[in-house]
């Protein structure tokens, strides 16, 4: 097992150190552990560059004449290989160290480690002291969480299956563009292959793990593909007009804007909020019972009236 | 952290972080070394045994990477090549693009240098992956700090908290047991002084938290038995919203609609307000009691609908 090991690491730094690109016949006769047949070195190195780009190590390929078909020859550009955030100061290997250390127990802790010993080898120490103390944490170690970044940076289509609101499984094929997490949650921005669009899927909807198919780079992320204001959801909604009453509705008012009311109303603030599900709205809004009334869109007040008439009959 | 894996990929890249690390940290304890890189001592030993046979072609002892480690302490020359810090994954961008994202709303707004150096390294990181990761926190930060640091030092937090279920804003002393989750939510388990009971405070309604002066006060804990309210109910549209509502399991396959759920919770409160709600797609089957003031809420809202004062 360690042959491997020692195998790679020497290729590393054969292909690191050349200025020139190496043949392949140069590699196998002087990296040590390239050994039998010429078919199995072949394909020894094949694995190897494999392995190697999963370690995120690209080896280039190139030739030594561009004028002549010569023999590909290979190596590995240093800025490919090292460190590519450039000069850092103390302070941000803090900030970065502190990003990672939100990752212990979480999905992507593995990662989180390494990038962790990355930092500390750069060999700034880091300046804690001038960072207010903070313990960033990520709540989630749904393991779709990392099968999606995966595919997101190989650019991999995927297929899973996904709860409907009736709860039947449906099988979904999603170019995926991007994770993002909020009110707690983890969504999956992508591309619905087979609804033509773009959708969300919350992650612990999903009733699957992940999986790959086909190709990598078998899509693109469209330039107007706009992750914050999809999170933020700035695109155009509804207004309502709510009626709250004082001190009260708090979870609301911080959403809302404060109008000043034609009429006012004693005890009461009139506020303008913008919806876009109008289900949500409706449930969010009876949630708060008597300490809100809704004065517009005029459809969905009806709309709660007759749910209230009807809450009233078949409770009582 | 999970033990690294001891695939010959995994070692050969532990292998390649080592040769920088070392030569960052020369005459590093072995022991050191072991923790910082979560291997056994015997591993990092095979580590870097093998690590001593590597170098450039040729071989020679002039080609080698020249270790010295028999002291229990480890030193690194002739290692040049591989002196570079590694690159970053993509993945570890991401996960660092992540980590950003949660440290910059938690940082005060005065901190103006801080806020540039971590929209400075966003927009790096962007740069190399793209902007496939965005969060926007629920908890603050530095509220987890101090009751992490509260925890440790068996202190008292003086907090505002945001009860969703009172829709109120109410300071109070808590003694701090347990950070835990809840369907996705951060919570703490904790004694509330105010409630004189153990109460679960969920993190994102945290207003402020403070670490309190005073002697913890986890010493009188009165036992409460609490009551637990049980309601039976039938959903009939929405399903898997609901049920996320109510904090039901969804398993993949054997809900219906129209089946007899159970709910059981330490606050009535939030039983009214969720089928208050939901009121347009679940039936309240049991108990009587509850459906009366869910009925009698509804009464009083519509009273409001109905009146001149909202007409």
């Amino acid at each position: 097992m360690s042959r491997k090991t020692e195998r790679l690491v020497n290729l590393t730094i054969a292909l690191l150190a050349t200025k020139r690109y190496v043949t392949k016949s140069e590699i196998f006769r002087t990296v040590e552990g390239y050994e039998g047949s010429a078919e199995s070195k072949e394909r020894m190195f094949e694995r190897d560059k494999d392995d190697l780009r999963n370690l995120g190590i690209d080896i280039e390929v190139g030739s030594f004449d561009p004028l002549f078909e010569d023999e590909a020859g290979y190596r590995i550009k240093p800025d490919s290989y090292q460190f590519q955030l450039g000069d850092i100061t103390s302070q941000e290997v803090s900030l970065l160290s502190l990003a990672a250390e939100a990752w212990r127990g979480a999905a992507l802790d593995g990662s989180a480690l390494t990038a962790l010993r990355k930092l500390r080898a750069i060999g700034i120490e880091s300046d804690l002291d001038s960072i207010p103390e903070l313990a960033p944490h990520v709540n989630t170690r749904d393991k779709n969480l990392q099968l999606a970044i995966a595919a997101i940076n190989s650019k991999r289509k995927i297929t899973f299956q996904y709860l409907s609101e009736s709860l039947e499984v449906q099988n979904r094929k999603v170019a995926p563009y991007a994770v993002a997490s909020k009110y707690g949650h983890w969504y999956l921005y992508g591309h619905d292959l087979d609804k033509d669009a773009l959708r969300s899927f919350r992650l612990d909807r999903i009733a699957n793990d992940l999986q790959e198919e086909g190709r990598a780079d078998s899509y693109e992320i469209p330039s107007d593909f706009q992750l914050r204001s999809q999170l933020t959801g700035s695109e155009e909604g509804s207004l309502a007009l709510i009626y709250l009453r004082s001190g009260r509705a708090l979870n609301l008012r911080v959403r809302a804007k404060a109008l000043p009311a034609d009429k006012k109303i004693d005890g009461w603030d009139l506020v303008e909020l913008n919806f876009r599900d109008r289900e949500r709205l409706i449930e969010e809004l009876l949630w708060y019972g008597d300490d809100v009334v809704l004065h517009s869109p005029v459809d969905i007040r009806e709309e709660i009236i007759s749910r209230l008439e009807n809450g009233v009959k078949t409770n009582a | 952290m999970p033990k690294a894996q001891t695939t010959p990929i995994a070692k050969a890249a532990r292998l390649l972080d080592l040769v920088p690390y070392i030569s960052t940290h020369q005459g590093i304890s072995l022991k050191a070394l072991a923790s910082e890189f979560d291997v056994a001592p015997a591993e990092l030993l095979d580590d870097l045994n093998t690590l001593w046979m590597c170098g450039l072609p040729g071989y020679t002892p002039l080609e080698l990477i020249d270790l010295s480690f028999e002291s229990g302490y480890v030193s690194i020359r002739n290692a040049e090549v591989l002196q570079k810090v590694r690159l970053l994954t993509k993945e570890e961008l991401v996960v660092i693009a992540i980590g950003l994202d949660l440290l910059r709303d938690s940082i005060p707004a005065e901190r103006e240098d801080l806020h540039s150096a971590i929209t400075s390294l966003a927009n790096k990181v962007k740069g190399l992956i793209g902007e496939v990761a965005a969060v926007t926190p629920n908890v603050n930060s530095a509220h987890r700090a101090v009751i992490l640091r509260a925890m440790k030092e068996r202190r008292d937090i003086e907090i505002g908290y945001h009860s969703l279920i009172r829709d109120e804003v109410s300071d109070r002393t808590i003694t701090p047991i347990e950070i835990g989750e809840d369907n996705g939510q951060e919570t703490l388990f904790a004694y509330c002084s105010k409630a004189k009971a153990f109460r679960t405070f969920r993190l994102d309604n945290f207003l402020s938290a403070t670490i309190s002066e005073q002697e913890s006060s986890n010493s009188q804990v009165d036992q409460v038995q609490e009551d637990v309210y049980t309601a039976q109910f039938k959903i009939n549209t929405r399903l898997r919203t609901t049920l996320e509502r109510f904090r039901l399991d969804t398993p993949v396959i054997s809900p219906k609609q129209g089946e007899l759920y159970e709910v059981k919770s330490f606050s009535q409160n939030w039983l009214v307000r969720n089928f208050l709600s939901t009121m347009g797609n679940t039936q309240i089957m049991d108990s009587a009691e509850l459906a009366e003031l869910v009925a009698e809420k509804a009464r009083v809202t519509l009273d409001l609908y109905r009146s001149k004062l909202f007409a």
